[in-house]
């Protein structure tokens, strides 16, 4: 348990009076992750430790520097879990890059995305002032949500000190199936599964196969089998080790996820297509029931933007080689939009001391 | 009062935006749109106007900016908060003509709202594709999807499925300059900034919305109601806990005292035990296997915590009419007294028992009956303080003795409100919740997305001088000392 919270507070303070940038890091897991910022470099590595854990009341709030393999080892414990299946990218990943990037794994859509869960959280902002919004318990509309805005900010608002969030029991039993389906069947199918009541908890489609994870008590899983034969023909159950291919699609360790390569990440509405952006097909691999497309691709940049953006989506430059300076990383912002994340930043980092440039070279 | 030159210089300009059946401008036609549903809080807005396109919508809002009129959004007007109190100097921008259904999409579950679609239209329109907008307040029968973007409502499903911001995925509106802007996206996830929970709960001050975009959810397989008596609030507030503990998330969990259960048996006929001290309704959904494996554990968890009666409704119409007598305990309570005050702090599920024992002992020291009906899952309680407005000087002490129920919300750990908002109502306690540099960054962020201050000013963050006047004031509180200034037509 280590509080160095104002030993952050004064290292941003110092950076204020020296007008210097700083470089936000937890456990440089996901350093790959936006923009590289130029600035010293702010470690909350050392500021961590779980606050105040209530199992019965579901809420854990812990320092951001707590390696978030801490967490989920304390959680399961006590038979419980982070909703949303937060990718590491490093065993060294914390709870505060965590929130930080407000990256979600492959549960997102049947449980919660990491910003769901936020229930509060402590922040030091760019004037160097400690401030706590939300709180601990479920329901909290008292002031702007601000809490929840830090989830996925990337360092650019504040530096996340400590988070509350709202955890969930384990499950109790799991199961995965193959069904070999093509993709644009894909959508129809799943929705088939879930107005059935089945516990879907996580899908990956890769080419013709469509993978899919059902999550639910020890009676219900154990009758999977009857009740998908009853509807269903084409199934077949995974004979690899269904815990690790999730962990391995969420941590990118499939073979799909060859890292020497670009990677884009494009979160879109269900029933988009995303095959005209891939020379070949097996260059997307597709998750969240439709809803989150990892395309290996060369297409310029401006393209993929614009194909989110006509689909009322969104695209990110989630890897790219170091040799390459990519003009935009994050999805190009409409105009307001763009003024609007301007004038945030003024608000919470007057200065631009905090994370300048990570997520939109003009911030 | 409002400047003559301004009022007839937008009224003019009004004229050539909107119909004139749609400009509302003398006092009989303002009066319907005086107040919310905190009917305590009242005024005339300057103007109201009822536009019927997003375009209408759009010009009014760069009117009002021109003018530099400040501009109070309303939907159907059931907000518990006066969060739509009109400004009297400024324009009432009423969002209920626009109530149509956009679209309906069965592939990506999702359906385009204008805000004033009510909140029930929404599930009713999507049953015929097996699916449910979760969100279920209270007044889903009759408040909009627009004022519950700006309250982030709650309602009795939210313990298991979330609140407003977890089941909407965009909201397209426009900024107090009038340009349009649209936040998320119809993804799961934001480009740029997390942007949709800062929007939805701010109350309607940080812009405006014309369209929404929610998430629905398909309907359960499988629906079960408990029924489970108690004979004291100790042992209905360790059930809760006990419940969540073991792993059980119900769709919805809600607990009545032995005040609201009585109101409620006698409005409703549910069938509730007349003699208890608290009930507990617990729904639990889900595929057939699932609602048995999880009824069996819950009515264990039950049994365990001392419970005196468990009734698990047999029929659909019982299981209705389990919860006619929750869903109809405000109006049923309505009846006891002229007046009812309904507060809505959130505490951890664990000090459940601890508070309600404290509202109770202020029950006696204030002479005022409570009835407690509530969002137990969620600790979000909603005691309803019996009182008659009518009487000098009882309007006041209930609002002292519900500022002490609020600081007993935040001495355990909660929050002064859980659903219902700040608006003018809680505006006194947020210094309670927040020092002046969160209150300072609130403002800040304000600032930054209204810079001049025109959307809906004065509601959901105090200033700081009067936040450490209160803080002064609370320091020896007493019944009569923290009263305000109510704002009155009369």
């Amino acid at each position: 348990m280590q509080d160095s919270a104002h030993i952050l507070q004064d290292q941003v303070q110092q950076a204020i009076t020296e007008q210097q940038p700083l470089s936000i890091q937890g456990g440089n897991s996901k350093a790959f992750y936006g923009f590289a910022v130029q600035g010293d470099v702010l470690s909350t590595s050392a500021h961590r430790g779980v606050i105040e854990y209530e199992p019965t009341e579901l809420v854990l709030r812990a320092r951001a520097g707590t390696p978030l393999s801490e967490i989920e080892a304390l959680l399961k414990q006590h038979q419980q879990m982070l909703a949303c299946e937060p990718p590491y990218f490093s065993p060294t990943a914390t709870l505060g890059g965590a929130v930080a990037a407000g990256l979600s794994g492959p549960s997102r859509p049947y449980r919660a995305g990491i910003q769901d869960t936020v229930l509060g959280c402590t922040v030091l902002n760019g004037q160097a002032q400690i401030l706590r919004f939300g709180g601990k318990v479920m329901k909290n509309v008292a002031g702007y949500d601000v809490s929840r805005l830090m989830a996925g900010s990337m360092g650019c608002l504040g530096i996340i000190l400590d988070v509350t969030l709202k955890v969930i029991p384990s499950t109790k039993a799991e199961k995965s199936i193959v069904f070999t389906i093509e993709p644009d069947r894909s959508l129809a199918f799943i929705n088939d599964l879930r107005k059935r009541g089945l516990p879907l908890s996580a899908s990956c489609q890769l080419s013709d196969q469509l993978m899919v994870r059902f999550s639910a008590g020890i009676k219900e899983i154990a009758g999977l089998e009857n009740r998908l034969t009853e509807h269903y023909s084409f199934i077949e159950w995974f004979k690899a080790d269904d815990h690790s291919f999730w962990k391995n699609l969420r941590e990118h360790k499939l073979p799909f996820f060859d890292q020497a390569r670009t990677l884009w990440r494009l979160s879109l509405p269900a029933d988009v297509d995303v095959y005209g952006l891939v020379d070949n097909p097996e260059n997307v691999l597709t998750e969240w029931g439709g809803c989150l497309h990892w395309l290996k691709t060369t297409k310029p940049a401006t393209d993929i933007f614009k194909h989110a953006a006509d689909n009322n989506g969104q695209a990110t430059l989630f890897r790219y080689l170091q040799t390459e300076t990519p003009d935009n990383i994050f999805q190009p912002l409409a105009p307001p939009l763009a003024q609007w994340h301007k004038n945030l930043k003024a608000a919470l980092d007057p200065l631009s001391i905090l994370n300048p440039g990570k997520m939109y070279v003009q911030d | 009062m409002a400047d003559p030159i301004i009022r007839e210089a937008l009224l003019s300009a009004l004229k050539k935006i909107l119909d004139a059946p749609f400009i509302l401008s003398t006092q009989e036609q303002l009066k319907p749109f005086e107040c919310d549903g905190l009917s305590v809080y009242k005024a005339l807005p300057m103007v109201a106007v009822l536009p019927g396109s997003v375009t209408e919508v759009q010009e009014v809002i760069r009117l009002c900016h021109q003018l530099k009129v400040p501009l109070v959004t309303r939907g159907a007007g059931t907000g518990l908060s006066a969060g739509a109190k009109p400004d009297p100097e400024g324009l009432l921008l009423v969002m209920t003509r626009l109530s149509n259904i956009l679209d309906i999409n069965s592939a990506t579950q999702t359906a385009r709202l204008q805000p004033g679609v009510r909140n029930l239209a929404i599930s009713e329109a999507v049953k015929q594709h097996g699916l449910f907008y979760a969100p279920d307040p209270s007044s889903q029968i009759a408040c909009s999807i627009g004022g519950n973007i700006a309250e982030n409502a709650g309602g009795v499903h939210c313990l298991k499925y979330g609140l407003t911001v977890h089941n909407v995925l965009q909201v397209s509106g426009f900024t107090m300059t009038g340009d349009p802007i649209t936040i998320g996206n119809g993804g799961l996830d934001n480009a740029g900034l997390n942007l949709l929970p800062l929007i939805i709960g701010s109350e309607g001050m940080l812009m405006v919305v014309t369209e929404i975009t929610v998430k629905l959810l398909p309907l359960p397989s499988q629906v079960e109601v408990i029924l489970a008596a108690f004979d004291s609030i100790e042992k209905a507030g360790q059930a809760v806990s006990n419940i969540i503990a073991q792993g059980v998330i119900p769709g919805g969990l809600e607990m009545m005292d032995n005040n609201a259960i009585r109101a409620a048996e006698d409005y409703a006929h549910a069938g509730y035990p007349r003699d208890a001290a608290a009930i507990l309704l617990i729904e639990i959904d889900g595929s057939p296997v699932n609602v048995s494996e999880q009824l069996q554990s819950t009515r264990k968890v039950l049994q365990d915590s001392g419970v005196s009666s468990v009734r698990i409704a047999k029929t659909d119409a019982e299981k209705a009419l389990f919860w006619k007598g929750r869903k109809s305990a405000f109006p049923a309570v309505g009846r006891l007294s002229p007046d009812y005050y309904c507060m809505d702090g959130t505490i951890p599920r664990k000090s459940l028992a601890e508070v309600l024992g404290y509202i109770h002992a202020l029950s006696e020291e204030y002479g005022f009956p409570v009835a407690n009906v509530f969002h137990a899952g969620d600790g979000n309680l909603h005691p309803l303080i019996l009182f008659d407005a009518n009487q000098t000087g009882q309007l006041e002490n209930v609002e002292a003795m519900g500022a002490k129920i609020l600081e007993k919300c935040i001495e355990v750990g909660g929050t002064i409100t859980g659903e219902h908002g700040v608006g003018l109502e809680k505006i006194r306690q947020m210094p309670l919740q927040f020092n002046d540099d969160e209150i300072s960054q609130f403002h800040d962020i304000k600032a930054a997305l209204d810079p001049d201050n025109l959307l809906n000013p004065g509601k959901n963050i105090p200033l700081l001088k009067h936040c450490q006047e209160y803080r002064a004031l609370a320091k020896n509180l007493q019944p009569n000392q923290l009263l305000i200034q109510h704002e009155s037509t009369t």
